[in-house]
Parts: C-alpha cells; structure tokens; sequence
C-alpha cells in the first residue's frame, strides 16, 4: 500500500515539475511580448510625432528601403494589435498553469499525508 | 517596523513578519534578493543605454552647417575606415526601434536625444525608488531573522539548563 502512494507520489511529482517547466516558459514569453510592445509603442510615438513629408526607412537584410509614413503608422499600429492578442493568449496559458499547479499540489499534500499515516500505523 | 509592504503592485499586501517562521523568512529574503539582482541588472542595461543617447546627442551637436563639405573617415569595421564627405549636414537618419529608421533635421534629432536621455533617466529613477523600498523590506526580514535566531537559542540555552540542573 505505502509502495503503491510512493509510485503516485513520484508520478505527481513528475507532472508537477512539467508543469512548473511550462510556467516559467510562459512567464518568460510574456515578459518577452511585453518588452516587444513597449517598443513598438515608442515607435509608434515616434512615427506620430514626425511631420507628414518626414522620410521613414526599414531596415530590411543590410539596406534600409524606403517606406511610406501612412503605411509604418499602420504597420505598427497592426503588429502591436497582434502582440496584444499574444500577451492576452499568454495571460490565459499562465492563468491555466497556475490553476494546474495549485490542483497537483493539493493532490500531493493529500498523497504525503496517506504516507505519513500509513507509516505512523506501520 | 514589523510590518512591511513588499510588491507596490496590483497584489499589495501586508504581510506581518513576526508571524512567519525561519524558512519562510529565509524564503522572503531570497525573493528579495532575486529582484534586486533583476533591478541591478536592469539599471546598468539602461545606464548603457543612457550613455549611447548622450553620445549620439552630443554627435549631432558636432554637425553644424559649416561641416557641409568637409571630410570624414567612415568606420566600415571597427578597426577599419574609409574617407567620405558630408553631403547633407542637415538631416541625420535614426534608428528609433523595431527595423524602422526617421529622417529628422539637426533640431529635432536634437530634441529626440534629449527626450530619449530624459525617458531612460525617468526609468533608472523609478527602478531606484523601487530598489530602495525593496532593500528596505530585505533589511526588516533580516532583522526579523537575527530575533528569530537569538529567540531560538536562547530557548535551546534554556532547556539545556533545565536538563542540566535536573541531572
């Protein structure tokens, strides 16, 4: 019996450390997008605060082509829209880790404790 | 003294330290020290990043409209350079992030510079305030710790000199 929660015990353990993996994976994405936004909005501020006839270029391999404001302002405007959605899918992939892990370790503290009984009888 | 506030955001809470054990306090301590590793960390990066908006600033300033014309060395490595002219000393192209590069006159790459510096400088300031009210709670949990430790020996002493006397 006790050989047989230590079996459970051991698996819990394992899908909990995946689990955990998984976490700082996420967490590490979203600090990743969150940097990416930051920096698209202050190049989006940027691009606002030029003059209509300003010259903008992307660099684009080795060469910077030339762009049309208009289409930078939406360009940007576009990808911080998707970055957006990103953090947000992030959020809820973090949400959902949590719930996991707080779960698996209340299913550990349960097996630990049937251990601990099983050995105080024994 | 005993209560601190630690995490300034959205999840602020007060934690009482007299009421956590050792472990958890050692737990706190080591969290602690983490963030401001991160924040250090932190503002040496934007420290670099302040030095480069200054030196590019102070660049800008060096081309007047007297330069127009004159001969430069133009670095292609950073050992190697070629002689080229300035053709335009009026307009200088920069880099403002994510692939995309501005055309802007002398006076406003003048003012981006200097708005850039202010904004990194706004950012290191927030970080120091922010590093200090954690070295604050750091210091608090340590102090906490020593009572813990000293509370602990002191009741150990305690049951040896019961032990002692009965013996």
């Amino acid at each position: 019996m006790a050989e047989e929660i230590q079996k459970k015990l051991q698996k819990e353990l394992e899908v909990l450390s995946g689990v955990q993996k998984e976490y700082h994976k996420a967490v590490a994405q979203k600090q990743q997008l969150d940097s990416q936004l930051n920096e698209n909005k202050a190049v989006k501020e940027e691009l606002m605060l030029l003059k209509k006839d300003a010259e903008v270029f992307k660099l684009i391999g080795p060469v910077l082509v030339k762009q049309d404001l208009e289409d930078a302002r939406q360009n940007v405007a576009k990808r911080m829209e998707y970055i957006s959605k990103e953090i947000k899918r992030t959020d809820n992939h973090i949400a959902g880790l949590e719930n996991k892990q707080e779960s698996l370790q209340e299913n550990l503290n349960k097996l630990r404790n049937d251990l601990g009984k099983l050995k105080i009888k024994a | 003294m005993a209560t601190i506030s630690s995490a300034p955001a959205p999840g602020m809470q007060q934690i009482d330290l007299s009421k956590l054990n050792l472990p958890q306090l050692a737990q706190l301590k080591q969290q602690l020290d983490q963030e401001l590793n991160v924040f250090q960390d932190s503002l040496q990066t934007l420290k670099m990043a302040q030095g480069k908006f200054v030196e590019s600033g102070e660049s800008v300033d060096k081309l007047t409209p007297e330069t127009k014309g004159k001969t430069i060395l133009v670095p292609l490595t950073e050992s190697m350079y070629v002689p080229g002219t300035i053709a335009d000393s009026e307009n200088v192209i920069i880099d403002i992030g994510t692939g995309y590069y501005a055309q802007k006159d002398i006076d406003g790459a003048r003012d981006y510079f200097k708005r850039k510096v202010q904004f990194v400088t706004e950012q290191m300031e927030k970080i120091q305030m922010m590093g200090i009210e954690k070295s604050k709670a750091r210091e608090a949990i340590c102090m906490m710790m020593e009572m813990k430790l000293q509370a602990q020996a002191q009741a150990q002493g305690q049951g040896q000199a019961l032990k002692a006397t009965r013996s």
